[in-house]
């Protein structure tokens, strides 16, 4: 791997940092009649299958962005780990009557990243994401991390991808940490929603996520020139 | 993943509420619009349930059914049957049923004393 990011580094500058990186993530399984239909009225993207979301509170500030991973008769969600709990407490008061379980594969799963695709072993599931190809795996089956964060920075900032504890916390709703094409503009009623509507439809989104050149004060990620900040 | 890892997954509890009984009460309103829909047959029943979903968490889901395999509490209201889910009726006590006319059609209203807030077009809340 270390051979290949060299190779690349030589030839394109703007795709510098490719490599795979470990992520702080947790591995939820549900199961269940309508688990997708159970996750689209809760979350800001149209849930029909594999995707990207964001669970918000009714304020519709996040509360994780998570991935949704159909497999079989099971639903995997793969989100980011400190915000596990809150996710938990988020979905478990919604179950309800509804014959849904939910399981936690997290300590048997360890969630990478990697920004370009790579052949792995069937034990390795990859989805393509908007921040790379997300790949989640038993521990001893999954490839060795080669970024380092402070490359997986320089690529989030290069190509103004935000991240969860750096742009995407649970202060900012979606669209002010470059998340609004998570948001859907027609799917309907989802927790937040009536927020997220208006501050579109009255052009009032706020601050936004933006690259600007060093130095930042208020940076959310800093790279080498550049970094990502949220501002209006 | 691996589908072996996903099968050994530790469940999550899931804390179910505890069943609370149910008080409710039905607006004169919604006692005539509930006489014209059921008639004189009181074989039907009108089953109050909460869904998750809707702008602000749960959505009221109300049908008139005959039976269901829901675990539910059935009450009697001015000699209709009503059926609250056991697994939702601590989100239920305390409502009152009632329908309301509108420009766009009329439809069965639920005040609810539990809910913090609704949404914009009152069937959701939390």
């Amino acid at each position: 791997m270390r051979i290949l990011l060299v190779a690349v580094v030589s030839h394109s500058p703007e795709v510098f940092n490719v490599g795979i990186i470990a992520l702080d993530g947790y591995v939820l399984i549900l199961r269940g009649d309508r688990i997708l239909d159970f996750i689209d009225g809760l979350s800001t993207n149209l849930v029909d299958g594999n995707c990207t979301t964001v669970f918000t509170t009714k304020n519709a500030k996040i509360i994780d962005m998570v991935e949704i991973i159909p497999i079989g008769d099971l639903v995997a969600v793969v989100g980011y780990g400190p915000y596990k709990d809150q996710i938990l407490s988020h979905l478990t008061a919604k179950v309800l009557g509804s014959k849904i379980t939910i399981g936690d594969a997290s300590d048997s799963n360890q969630v990478m990243l990697s920004t370009e695709d790579i052949n792995l072993g069937t034990s390795i599931t990859k989805v393509k994401t908007f921040r790379g190809w997300l790949l989640i795996g038993p521990k001893d089956k999954c490839p060795k991390e080669n970024l380092t964060k402070e490359q997986f920075d320089e690529y989030r900032v290069n190509n103004i991808i935000p991240h969860q504890g750096h742009e995407i916390t649970q202060n900012v709703h979606p669209l002010s940490c470059g998340l609004g094409h998570l948001v859907h503009e027609n799917k309907g009623c989802y927790i937040g929603q009536e927020i997220l509507a208006r501050m579109r439809s009255r052009g009032r989104q706020g601050k936004r996520l933006i690259r600007i050149e060093n130095p930042a004060e208020d940076a959310t990620t800093i790279g080498e020139t550049h970094s990502l900040v949220i501002r209006k | 993943m691996d589908c072996n890892t996903c099968d050994s997954a530790p469940a999550i509890t899931i804390n179910v509420p505890e069943v609370v009984q149910v008080d409710l009460t039905m607006t004169v309103k919604a006692n005539e619009m509930l006489a014209s829909a059921f008639g004189d047959d009181r074989s039907h029943a009108l089953l109050v349930g909460v869904l998750s979903g809707g702008c602000s968490g749960y959505m009221y889901d109300l049908q008139i059914v005959e039976s269901t395999d829901q675990d539910c509490q059935e009450l009697d209201i001015d000699g209709f049957r009503i059926l609250i889910p056991n697994a939702t009726s601590h989100l239920l006590d305390g409502i009152e049923i009632d329908y309301v006319e509108k420009m766009m059609g009329g439809g069965f209203k639920i005040n609810n004393p539990n809910a913090d807030s609704s949404c914009g077009c009152g069937e959701s809340f939390s």
